[in-house]
């Protein structure tokens, strides 16, 4: 189980690497959305503002009114953003359920595709 | 084959991912379907590796004489020894023999055809065709139609995510709700030239309209003097247990679009078929559309082949019956599954079954391949697969599938995650 802390903690490092990484900037440079995540384990939620590609914010709280809701449990979260898993596969075996549209769960799988392509 | 058959679909998976497209493999790979498709027979495929699949997917209807048939394989292979894929500017045998056959068995007085390759471009001639004969512009469509990604086809697609990144697309294109009459009436103006329709919707989810809708679409096209286009690129040749969908509810349309299944699996060839009086429009312009690979020599005899088979193994009848034999184990699905299987949608062998929610959709998918059975939900909406399996399909091989389903169900039921809601 990770701990709010622990999940904004890999957060932080996840929008350093998403916003420092220019073909990812690039490739995203069409897509705005405001994302929810959800530890369904915890009940930890967060969330995540995407503009233009960059993420120009991430809080703790469900805040907003989401394009995009991630849940899974808090150490799925916790290791989706620091590239230790892989997301599509989690999100077939049903680990990680998102609501969202097809497109948008594939730009985000795309996001670890580009950062960590060896996961 | 052994490691070596190993080693070679890893190297396929890997010059597919950096010579053509990464995602798509990442993704077949997490639903359990990175196949490299070897052997392949009847309703199945076989990975390089030896894994056995039935294919309920088939390319969305392209298989419906089975993978591979022997015959058209035969037929193929016979006319190589004399035929290559002709001139297209010139006259052939076998174009008109195609076009002869597609006249005796499509609908009403549908006379006249010109060939392409692809449903897509069969689409974009079938609009071509209908601004230009009535001299207006506009083409009403539906959402969540899917009519092919070239250009005016992917103008009538009704799915923005397939058309936004390329804007701006054809003007003049009017979407409305499928299904809904009175959203058409409204959408109709004096500059309406046609339109366009699938008779059940096959990417956009399986999707039936009411009984009176189709007639209800011709009585207003002819009212207002509007061409009916009717998509059957994925409904024709026996799919839906007629040889054409359009059949089901007595309706004719001005123009019909097929491909897929017409060229058996086996040579790409798609047709436009129009009623004769339609035909004028190209009396004073004979060469106004072309296709270099359209209606080729080999695709036209495939094609013959194609349709001789499916008339004398009667797959119109075998689709009725096989979808039937589906329904009834889908029902007895939807009986002790409620949590997980909403409704089912089918026609003969074009089925579309309709989860809970969205999450079930790719969990299915994974679930079923790795039973053996290839099923994918669709783009437009998780909560929706398909099963489109060639018509061939046998009584054991539908009770495989449906042993697939039932496994990967109750599996399924004891995850968590699965209410209406999440």
């Amino acid at each position: 189980m990770a701990t709010s802390q622990e999940i904004l903690e890999a957060l932080a490092d996840y929008q350093g690497q998403c916003n420092e990484n220019k073909r990812l900037r690039k490739m995203q440079r069409d897509w705005s959305r405001l994302i929810h995540f959800v530890a369904e384990d915890t009940g930890d939620t967060f969330t995540m503002n995407v503009v233009k590609g960059e993420i120009v914010s991430f809080e703790a709280g469900a805040n907003g009114t989401p394009d995009i809701i991630v849940t899974t449990t808090s150490e799925n979260l916790c290791d989706m953003f620091w590239g230790d898993l892989n997301p599509s596969q989690k999100y077939l075996s049903g680990e990680i359920k998102v609501k969202a549209t097809q497109e948008d769960v594939i730009r985000l799988d795309a996001i670890t595709m580009i950062i960590w392509p060896d996961v | 084959m052994g490691n070596d058959s190993a080693k070679i679909k890893a190297e396929a998976l890997s010059d597919f991912s950096k010579f053509i497209g990464p995602m798509k493999v990442r993704t077949m790979k997490a639903a359990g379907l990175d196949i490299i498709e070897h052997k392949r027979e009847g309703v199945n495929v076989w990975d390089i590796t030896g894994q056995r699949y039935i294919d309920c997917q088939t390319g969305s209807g392209i298989m419906n004489v089975g993978r591979r048939n022997p015959e058209i394989v035969e037929a193929l292979k016979k006319a190589l020894d004399t035929y290559d894929i002709g001139v297209f500017l010139l006259c052939s045998k076998p174009k008109a023999d195609l076009a002869k056959k597609l006249a005796e068995i499509a609908p009403g007085d549908l006379n006249c055809t010109i060939f392409g390759v692809g449903g897509g471009e069969a689409n974009d001639a079938a609009i071509k065709i209908a601004r230009g004969y009535t001299m207006k512009k506009e083409i009403i469509y539906t959402q969540r139609a899917y009519h092919g990604h070239t250009g005016f086809a992917l103008s009538a697609i009704g799915r923005d995510a397939y058309k936004e990144p390329f804007e701006p697309l054809m003007p003049g294109f009017i979407m409305v709700p499928f299904g809904d009459i009175e959203a058409i009436k409204k959408a109709i103006t004096a500059d309406t030239a046609a339109i366009i329709l699938e008779p059940i919707q096959g990417e956009g989810g399986i999707n039936i309209p009411p009984d009176d809708y189709l007639p209800q679409v011709r009585k207003l096209c002819d009212d207002h003097e509007i061409l009916l286009i009717l998509d059957e690129i994925q409904t024709g040749f026996a799919r839906t247990g007629k040889m054409f969908a359009s059949e089901h509810w007595g309706v004719v349309p001005d123009i019909m679009t097929v491909a897929k299944s017409l060229g058996g699996g086996i040579y790409p060839i798609s047709a436009t078929i129009f009623k004769e009086e339609i035909q004028d429009f190209f009396i004073p312009h004979p060469f106004i559309h072309l296709s270099t690979f359209g209606g080729s020599d080999l695709g036209c005899i495939v094609g013959m082949a194609v349709i001789d088979y499916i008339q004398k193994n009667d797959l119109a009848g075998h689709a009725e019956k096989m979808g039937l034999r589906f329904r009834a184990g889908l029902n007895a699905l939807l009986k002790d599954y409620p949590s997980l299987l909403l409704e089912v949608r089918q026609r003969g062998l074009m089925i579309g079954m309709q989860y809970t929610n969205e999450s079930i959709g790719p969990r299915m998918t994974k679930k079923l391949a790795d039973r053996g059975v290839i099923a994918i939900y669709t783009g437009n909406d998780p909560s929706i697969c398909r099963l489109m399996p060639p018509l061939v399909i046998t009584p054991e091989e539908v009770d495989f599938v449906l042993n697939a389903l039932a496994e990967s169900m109750k599996e399924l039921s004891g995850e968590a995650g699965l209410g209406k809601n999440d």
